[in-house]
């Protein structure tokens, strides 16, 4: 008999079963999941097979501590954090011996309501979605094509998806999905990707979108950070967090936990950094400080 | 008397690619990747007996029965002891 147990499984498989792991033990402790992005995404939204390389899921923010705790004890382990892992905190990322990357969403890029306002917008239109004969829900259509734009906002994907999404998607879509943007209050980063972010010049989050769409150094993203924040607080919170050094990544980088000295080592290393990108940009041409500022 | 059926196991998940079935017990795995006449006896196997899966596959592959019995027998054990087949006894209030 030809059983070859654990040989050359394919990525696509293993992260659809991935999703169906996932949402088993979401279903065993009651957490609400919903599968986004990637293979997840229906198939009229997505140019040929999914080419994503992890599992997404944005999770009812009340439902993530559990969550977190229930997938740790069954296999998945932490490997870069909400505050290391992503730029905006928003994304926890796992490694599981079996199903590989797991990236764990407590709310998403570019929606500015609450996390908890959001998810359950987004919840109300859910579908079902098969996943290796486990049923687990995404999101309904027009939020799928959605996710999608701002996602591309940050130049995730091609334009592919934008095309798909948004472009050349029927009237009837576009209007489905202008009103979500609007329930979400997504228009800053949705118009990043649909190219008519200057008709938000005077919103808070405009630069952070320009540097995230167009790209720029480190240090014009996180001052744009800085300044997106919604309150003063969360502004204290991010500044305060930009001169620590991120052991997860180091670690990934050297291949083995970092030790003091070399943690030592990174932390002054970034200000330098820092120093060199602002005589950069201090001896970059007007016109172009103009653009990334 | 009822004979004695195989199931797929709850809580298990599968896919068909390109006729290569992956099958996994949930939340853990591992994936078992099944091929070929491997696949043939998982995708006959559920709500069947052996017997009436050793018949199948051997009309499948235009076999004799006693050519393939010990080696259709001994690879449903082996599904079994990995969790990814049951044995059971059909419900007579469900015939």
């Amino acid at each position: 008999m030809e059983s070859n147990a654990e040989v050359q499984v394919p990525l696509a498989v293993r992260l659809r079963f991935g999703r169906a792991a996932l949402q088993v033990v979401a279903d065993e402790i009651g957490a609400d999941v919903l599968h986004i992005k990637g293979d997840a995404a229906d198939p009229s939204l997505r140019p040929g097979e999914p080419s994503g390389t992890d599992v997404d899921i944005l999770v009812r923010p009340a439902h993530v501590a559990m969550l977190d705790r229930a997938i740790r004890v069954r296999g998945w382990r932490v490997y870069s954090t909400f505050v290391y892992g992503s730029p905006f905190g928003h994304a926890q990322t796992y490694l599981h011996d079996a199903w590989g990357y797991l990236d764990l969403h407590r709310w998403f890029p570019g929606i500015r309501v609450p996390p908890d306002v959001a998810f359950e917008r987004l919840w109300a239109n859910r579908q079902m979605a098969d996943f290796a004969g486990i049923e687990g829900r995404v999101p309904g259509l027009a939020a799928q094509a959605t996710l999608l734009v701002l996602n591309a906002a940050r130049g995730a994907r091609s334009g592919a998806d934008l095309a798909l999404s948004w472009t050349e998607a029927s009237a009837e879509h576009r209007i489905e999905v202008e009103r979500l943007v609007d329930d979400l209050d997504a228009h800053v980063a949705f118009a990043a990707a649909t190219g008519d972010l200057e008709l938000y010049r005077e919103e808070r989050d405009y630069r952070l979108w320009k540097v995230l769409s167009e790209g720029g150094t480190r240090s014009e993203e996180w001052w744009a950070r800085v300044r997106s924040a919604p309150s003063i607080g969360e502004a204290v919170r991010i500044a305060a967090r930009a001169p620590l050094v991120n052991v997860e990544h180091l670690a990934i980088k050297l291949g083995r936990a970092p030790t003091r000295w070399e943690v030592v080592a990174a932390f002054f290393a970034r200000p330098l950094r820092a120093a060199v990108e602002a005589a950069d940009w201090l001896r970059a041409p007007r016109h172009r400080r103009r653009r990334t500022r | 008397m009822n004979a004695v059926v195989l199931r797929v196991a709850t809580g298990l998940a599968q896919l068909d690619r390109d006729g290569v079935v992956y099958v996994a017990s949930l939340p853990g795995g591992p994936i078992t990747v099944l091929e070929g006449t491997a696949a043939s006896i998982w995708v006959q196997a559920s709500g069947h007996g052996r017997a009436e899966v050793v018949e199948g596959l051997a009309e499948e592959l235009g076999l004799e029965i006693s050519e393939i019995e010990g080696d259709v027998e001994a690879f449903i054990d082996t599904l079994l002891e990995r969790g990814l087949l049951v044995e059971e006894r059909p419900d007579p209030r469900s015939v």
